[in-house]
């Protein structure tokens, strides 16, 4: 059976279809079914490699500096941070729109392409939900540990209490945001776990010790194959790849609405859901890129994560990143378009004022940066596709900082103006977020398999053909 | 209920290595008048459904249910908590608003719709956490396709063993053989305890829902005070841990400029700043009563307690407690000072000892009390020296 794309283009029928793209097979090596669960199941059976070691030493040291400065900020207060009373958002919220938006791209991944029937989806998608569920753990924390006091961090939820009949105030798009992220957290890992129990029940026919047996065989919920399951598990799993697929642009919408529905200049805009959920998906990508890359080369899956993902996943990072760049511009259209001069103040500061350097850096690494992809080399060649898919990543981070800090540091009064520094508990912060995604994501390596086995040996066939 | 006893029929079951292979074996066994109970594979085989009849689930229709119960209860949980059960007026929007309550209503529906429709699949499913698999081939889940059928009526599992031989399975046995068994009673199976919870659940809403109504709102909350309800409040004059030079107190930035709107003095500090400000300062203020009268009482307030009423060093600090004696005000020395030098000591203080009074009097009552000092010192130049203890004013204009 040939692709459908290849019908349109012809290539099925000239008979020496160019290797390229489409064309490939989706998984490399001309595998049997025993060999592909053999491959996928080894990482989780053996004892983990020597690099495995030292690349969890760094990433748990890394964790540790940000629980250190966690205690800090609990135990000595926000002060401890470079917040004043003029910029009261900044590194952490910063980073919380920067991790649910790299946990967007998993969603993406897992549920769009699935209602389009992007079959190269099956073998990056466990990996990119696992990465979707550590993101929006890492972006979690950010909110909470900035309330100062978390341990009251249950107040945000509407639950009954003697206080007066009070309940929490269901207009403010910060509750949208606590229901959003909560939702899109559940979502993900119901989403995840489902998709996993046909693995799980590999996984545990196949356990050696009985710890291991036993434990698999509470997840895997008795699986055993049979069609009847297999049916209903289908039609839950497009139900909820369908649930999915709304829930990931509201998750972003309602974040960007913490700052829309504002009245700070650079914040108060209309295109500012479009706008952050095209941004999420490319920084999503980019990070994808960035971990499968590296995963791939260090557990020898090159030919389950083969080039051709890589490209259809660097042709979705160049789309993205330009209705990104085509939103900076709009917004500068706007701003001028508005006459208010507050609007045109805020984006003149950003692009010339202090905070320039970073607002061009944005600029840089999100526009111009993807622009390569338009060279299919850059496409297919993994350390090109790496250190563009790093500036991505510096870039998306930027661009949430430019967005929070330079419209909070100058507003309407020039007597409130002032400037914002993150001290060195911050930056220790962010780090710790980095430890933490890249600890469990390691961890989850080594534990489960990283890629869906019972999907991948699904489309094995049809690459034969 | 009564127990019903039935014959069940042999079973046996077959392994292919390939997907195609099992779907024509299915779809040849049934075609021969086998029931095909089940079949077993790494990875769902499309067109088996069709081969083995089976209906398409109705879990969709779970979704849907939980969707709108989803939808329901957000929107009425929203309307009837900031509407009836806490009104309360928020940024002008009215108690229902609607377009507001959206996003909320819209997650619920998704989380309920979600978790419901994966909660009825591990119910109809029959899945939930077991140590024993019944049923399980070892290579179901990794690289063989299995099938489980009951042999049609007068068969023998021998012929179906050379056909299935040449449909290409890997493997087959015969499970179980004709036997007799008992039909098991409702109430023994998982629909009947589902029967039982589901008959309970009114009941126990009717429990749950009766703190609801029978609310006591004198009451305190039941909640750890995670430091909220007694917060360490600084006093100005206590010592601070962490507050720069261990005090609650700081002193304001340099540069900070006074409330009042007074323009910070061009003039620093010292004695030759002094003398500065005594050749470039000219006394703002003319004589008159009124001013005679405030430069009186402020020059009584502050300066007296040193410099003595007269301007003649009898204060009360100075005679009761010995303190350091100032320079006389009165003496031709301070008459011969300009305004703008004593508007400066009064300001920044004296060349020694005495401390600055800018921040106690204003800009004017400082001018005031140099008009003052020269009342005195006119006073006591006078060769009656009787004054009185208010001295007239000289210029005074009535
Ligand atoms: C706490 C006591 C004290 C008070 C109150 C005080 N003075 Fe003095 N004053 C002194 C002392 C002591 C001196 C001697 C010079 C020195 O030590 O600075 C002095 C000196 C002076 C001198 C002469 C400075 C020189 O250059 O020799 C003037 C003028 C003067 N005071 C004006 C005032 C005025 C005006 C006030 C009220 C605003 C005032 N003083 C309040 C203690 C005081």
């Amino acid at each position: 059976m040939a692709h459908d794309a290849d019908v349109l283009t012809g290539a099925a029928l000239s008979g020496n279809p160019e290797q390229y793209g489409h064309n490939l097979p989706l998984i490399d090596g001309n595998k049997s079914y025993s060999q592909v669960t053999a491959e996928v199941f080894a990482p989780t059976e053996r004892r983990p490699p020597a690099l495995w070691w030292i690349a969890i030493a760094i990433t748990f040291s890394m964790l540790s500096l940000g629980a250190w400065a966690v205690f800090q900020t609990l135990t000595r207060g926000i002060g401890t941070w470079g917040l004043n009373r003029t910029v009261g958002w900044a590194f952490d919220i910063t980073n919380f729109v920067f991790w649910v938006g790299i946990g967007h791209a998993g969603t993406l991944i897992s549920a769009i392409l699935f209602l389009f029937r992007q079959r190269w989806r099956t073998s990056i998608n466990r990996a990119a939900e696992a990465m979707t569920l550590f993101a929006v753990m890492c972006a979690g924390t950010f909110p909470i540990i900035h309330m100062g006091r978390p341990w009251l961090a249950f107040w945000a939820t509407p639950y009954p209490n003697s206080r007066g009949p009070l309940w929490v105030n269901f207009k403010s798009p910060l509750l949208w945001d606590v229901m959003a992220i909560s939702t899109y957290f559940i979502i993900s890992l119901t989403f995840w776990y489902i998709g996993l129990i046909p693995d799980l029940a590999t996984q545990r026919d196949r356990a050696k010790t009985k710890l291991k047996r036993t434990v698999l065989s509470i997840f895997s919920l008795g699986w055993n194959g049979s069609n009847r399951t297999w049916s209903r598990y289908e039609t839950v799993y497009m139900l909820l790849a369908g649930l999915s697929t709304p829930l990931v642009v509201s998750v972003h919408t309602i974040v960007s609405m913490d700052f829309a529905t504002s009245v700070i200049p650079g914040w108060h805009a209309t295109i500012f859901p479009p706008y952050f959920v095209a941004g999420a998906v490319f920084s999503g990508f980019a990070m994808v890129l960035t971990l499968m890359i590296i995963a791939r080369k260090v557990m020898n899956l090159e030919e389950y994560i083969t080039t051709r993902h890589l490209e259809a996943m660097t042709k979705v990072v160049l789309a993205t990143g330009m209705i990104v760049g085509l939103a900076y511009a709009t917004e500068f259209f706007t701003a001028w378009y508005s006459g208010n001069p507050y609007e045109r103040y805020v984006f003149l500061n950003r692009a010339l004022g202090p905070f320039a350097w970073a607002y061009w850096m944005m600029v840089g690494c999100n526009v111009l940066s993807p622009q390569f992809f338009w060279f299919r080399k850059v496409r297919t060649t993994p350390w090109m596709i790496f250190i563009l898919s790093i500036f991505v990543n510096i870039g998306m981070w930027f661009e949430r900082f430019v967005i929070i800090v330079t419209s909070l540091h100058r507003d309407y009064l020039p007597s409130s103006w002032a400037m914002y520094r993150p001290t060195f508990i911050e930056v220790a912060i962010f780090i710790g977020s980095f430890g933490l995604f890249f600890t469990l994501f390691l961890i989850f390596t080594r534990v489960l398999p990283m890629i869906a086995a019972s999907e991948v040996k699904g489309v094995l066939k049809n690459a034969e053909h | 209920m009564p127990n019903t006893e039935h014959l069940r029929r042999s079973r046996f079951r077959a392994s292919f290595a390939d997907p195609d292979r099992l779907l024509f074996a299915v779809k040849h066994l049934r075609a021969a008048g086998h029931t095909v109970l089940d079949t077993y594979s790494p990875f769902p085989v499309h067109g088996m459904d069709e081969a083995l009849g089976v209906r398409p689930s109705r879990l969709p229709r779970a979704c849907l249910a939980f969707a709108a119960l989803g939808l329901t209860l957000a929107f009425g949980f929203q309307i009837w908590s900031s509407a009836v059960d806490y009104p309360l007026r928020m940024g002008g929007k009215p108690l229902i608003a609607l377009p507001a309550f959206i996003p909320v209503a819209f997650e619920l529906t998704v989380l309920l719709a979600g978790l419901g429709v994966v909660a009825s699949f591990f119910a109809v499913a029959r899945m939930w956490p077991r140590l024993h698999v019944s049923d399980l081939h070892p290579g179901a889940n990794d690289d063989r396709f299995i099938l489980a059928a009951e042999l049609a009526m007068d068969t023998q599992f021998s012929a179906v063993a050379a056909d299935l031989d040449a449909l290409g399975a890997v493997e087959m046995s015969l499970l179980v053989e004709d036997r007799l068994v008992k039909g098991a009673s409702f109430w023994d199976r998982p629909a009947g305890a589902g029967a039982l919870i589901l008959a309970c659940l009114p009941a126990f809403l009717l429990v749950a829902s009766v703190p609801l109504f029978n609310r006591d709102f004198q009451k305190r909350n039941l909640a750890w005070d995670g430091g909220m309800g007694a917060p360490v409040s600084a006093q100005a004059f206590d010592a601070s841990a962490v507050l720069r030079g261990g005090l609650v107190l700081q002193a304001p930035p340099p540069g900070t400029l006074s409330r009042s709107g007074a323009a910070p003095l061009a003039f620093a500090p010292g004695k030759t700043e002094a003398e500065r400000a005594g050749r470039e300062l000219i006394n703002p203020y003319q004589p008159t009563q009124a001013r005679f009268n405030r430069g009186k009482a402020m020059f009584e307030r502050v300066c007296a307690t040193c410099h003595g009423r007269e301007g003649d060093n009898n204060g009360s600090v100075v005679v009761n407690r010995g303190a350091f004696a100032p320079t006389v005000l009165v003496s031709p020395l301070v008459r011969d000072m300009p305004d703008g030098r004593l508007f400066h000591i009064a300001t920044y203080g004296g060349p020694m000892k005495m401390k600055g009074y800018g921040d106690l009097l204003s800009r004017e009552d400082r001018w005031l009390v140099v008009l003052y000092i020269r009342e005195l010192q006119k006073a006591a130049a006078r060769p009656t020296s009787a004054p009185a203890v208010t001295p007239l004013p000289g210029g005074v204009q009535p």
